[in-house]
């Protein structure tokens, strides 16, 4: 069972180091960081790491033993999971490098083998560790437990995989579990979709992909859950190796290949790190709108036409107001602002004009979504729209509202309390429209899958194959 | 691995409900004319060899031709591929029925090592040449996937119908992409295209097609 990976109520630690340089002493430093229940560092060379006694083998800790996270020379790891085996070991991280990746495919087997033996479901090999917020348990080699929040971000290692955890921790970005795949020996992209797909703590799921092996099962996976999935899928250049017979051998890549695979399989694919996680941030904070007609609402008219101009390349619809709608925001705008969407204060700016103008958005039946842009001047103060539109969000979203409300703040210093105030009051905020804009048009095409392919984990039974 | 001639690919869209033009193989210029004369005139003459799999290349397709050349043709063409292309095992000369006027469209398919078959869909001739406006499906698909997929290649609109022009029938065009994805696993193809499929208001036919299979 992967919960014995991502909820233990013991670990073992085996090559637990007091160096933390080394990564043996760094995870078990993650570990101890949060973690409240048992830990047991593995050193046969140490009495006490990190001020806990040590154990020459995971043979001879007294209790039980649910999770081990390994960091051994590769030639060990083998022997090691036999005695985690003999233990009753049901989970290993191994952090140890040197099997397929490093052309030694026979002892990545091998190590699979001996896993499945004994019923150990394995993270890796040469995974950088998980981190499971909600039990606060980083066994992971990235820095410090994130911000609570509902996404769950899968990354396949590397260099890559772990800058971005680490940067995703940096923005404050909420996460609930991070997950390094390492090899995917044993656990894989579909596991590990089914293990969070019917997790409750995890509302969405971001995915950095190098490449995927069961790729009919996986899209089978993700089509049974509801929960968004974007996923960055790199190496798109790649067309065709055998070129020649035909068109459609010329044409089909495998980047094409995944493109139309992920679409079937209702995946949100983002061309860059900046959407993967922007998206993800909106979709783990806002509702899914019912269709695609925004709002734009903004002290400034630059800013808004930008976001006007990436809403049609983005195929949303900029909508007409009805008349009470544009009354309601006449009240409270210079009256030589013009009322008609995108809507442009001429760079007046308060809290009443964010609060009435917001409002009188959300309560018309034309508008689906709504894009609040405040433009930072020297004259102006980022705070009092940043109140409206965190009070107006959570006011009408515990109305049960389905209409997004997405954040704009540009501008950079001056506006960083503004910013802070959106992020601790769940609006996503983004620093161009475009970002913004691109963001609503993922929730929208999430709420298209919804419509199309996904069906759901209850209709699981009645397709009969997904195991 | 194993490569179909157009005779054989087509055979193989037949026995999947797949309209194809007409035609059989001749291997001899009286039974080109006998052939001619009984599927109407003017014809298609193609070389059938499985050794030739881009017959234009070799000067191996003529169209339109009338029923007073078709024996002259043969010879020709006969004798020029022999000469050009002296190690290929020729079977004769695949005498066809015209096309009927209407769009190119290509349809093809390619074996996938993650997904399985992966499905494409485009206009034909430089659209898939030179603009590469093609949709893209794993297999098998239904209908609406199929009808998705058309509508969302650039040129969709020309099938519509613009300029005056009668609309295409689309859904006959769908009919054929979810027969091609049912026969991909069915008959192990490696790789696979109709090229062209013909479609105009009346219905889709294939009207050459070549096939990699395993």
């Amino acid at each position: 069972m992967l919960s014995s990976i991502f909820e233990p109520g013991s670990v073992a630690i085996i090559g637990a180091s007091n160096n933390i340089t080394k990564w043996g002493g760094r995870i078990i430093k993650n570990i101890l960081s949060g973690f409240e229940g048992k830990i047991y560092p593995v050193n046969p060379k140490e009495t006490l790491v990190q001020g806990l006694a040590s154990y020459s083998s995971i043979l001879d800790i007294p209790g039980e033993v649910e999770m081990a996270v390994i960091i051994v020379p590769s030639q060990f790891v083998i022997p090691i999971i036999e005695e985690c085996g003999k233990k009753g070991v049901k989970g290993v991280i191994v952090i140890t490098a040197g099997f397929g990746e490093a052309g030694h495919p026979e002892l990545e087997k091998e190590l699979v083998k001996t896993v499945r033996k004994y019923g150990i479901r394995m993270i890796g090999p040469n995974s950088l560790g998980i981190v499971n917020e909600r039990a606060r348990l980083n066994a992971s080699i990235i820095g410090r437990l994130p911000r609570p929040g509902s996404i769950s971000f899968i990354t396949q290692s590397g260099s890559l995989g772990l800058a971005l955890a680490e940067w995703t921790i940096d923005t404050e970005l909420g996460l609930c579990k991070v997950i390094s795949t390492g090899n995917k020996a044993d656990t894989d992209d579909v596991d590990l979709l089914e293990y969070l797909g019917n997790d409750p703590s995890t509302g969405v799921i971001a995915m950095y992909i190098e490449g995927i092996t069961r790729g009919k099962m996986f899209m089978e996976a993700a089509r049974l859950i509801k929960k968004p999935i974007v996923a960055i899928k790199t190496g798109r250049s790649k067309r065709g190796a055998n070129a020649v017979f035909s068109h459609t051998g010329s044409m089909a890549g495998s980047d094409e290949v995944y493109s139309a695979a992920f679409r079937q399989a209702g995946i949100l694919r983002v061309e860059n790190i900046d959407d993967l996680f922007d998206t993800a941030l909106a979709f783990s904070c806002q509702p899914l709108p019912v269709g695609n007609n925004v709002a734009i609402f903004s002290n400034g008219g630059g800013a808004s036409i930008v976001a006007a101009d990436e809403c049609e390349r983005q195929g949303l619809n900029i909508v007409d107001l009805e008349v009470k709608t544009r009354e309601k925001i006449k009240k409270v705008i210079p009256a030589f602002a013009s009322t008609s969407n995108p809507i442009d204060t001429a760079g007046t700016v308060s809290f009443r004009i964010y609060n009435d103008s917001i409002q009188a958005l959300h309560d018309d039946p034309n508008v689906d979504a709504i894009i609040i842009i405040y433009v930072h001047t020297l004259l102006s103060n980022a705070m009092p729209p940043a109140e409206a539109v965190v009070e107006l969000k959570q006011k009408c979203h515990k109305e049960g509202s389905r209409k997004p409300i997405i954040a704009c703040w540009m501008g950079g210093a001056g506006t960083e309390e503004g910013v802070e105030l959106l992020k601790s009051g769940c609006v996503p905020n983004y620093p161009v429209p475009e970002r913004a804009v691109k963001v609503l048009a993922g929730l929208i095409k999430h709420r298209e899958f919804l419509e199309t392919v996904k069906i759901g984990v209850e209709a699981k039974d009645k397709l009969g194959r997904c195991k | 691995m194993k490569i179909l001639t157009e005779f054989e690919a087509k055979k193989l869209l037949s026995k999947y409900k797949i309209k194809i033009t007409e035609g059989r193989i001749a291997g001899s210029p009286d039974e080109a004319f006998d052939i001619a004369s009984r599927i109407g005139t003017p014809v298609a003459m193609k070389i059938s060899s499985p050794d030739i799999s881009h017959k234009s290349d070799v000067g191996g397709v003529l169209l339109n031709v009338k029923k007073e050349d078709v024996i002259k043709t043969y010879e020709e063409m006969i004798t020029r591929i022999r000469k050009m292309v002296p190690a290929a095992n020729i079977e004769g000369i695949l005498i066809q029925q015209m096309a009927p006027p209407g769009h190119e469209i290509i349809v093809g398919l390619k074996k996938d090592a993650q997904f399985g078959y992966a499905l494409m869909f485009g206009l034909g001739g430089i659209f898939v040449e030179v603009y590469k406006d093609v949709s893209f499906r794993v297999a098998p698909i239904e209908k609406r996937d199929a009808l998705a997929m058309i509508s969302e290649i650039k040129g969709y609109p020309i099938l519509k119908g613009i300029r005056g022009r009668k609309p295409a029938d689309i859904g006959s065009i769908a009919d054929v992409l979810v027969y091609v994805s049912e026969l991909a696993e069915k008959e192990n193809i490696i790789e696979f295209d109709i090229n062209p499929l013909i479609v105009n208001e009346s219905g889709a036919i294939a009207v050459d097609a070549r096939a990699m299979v395993e």
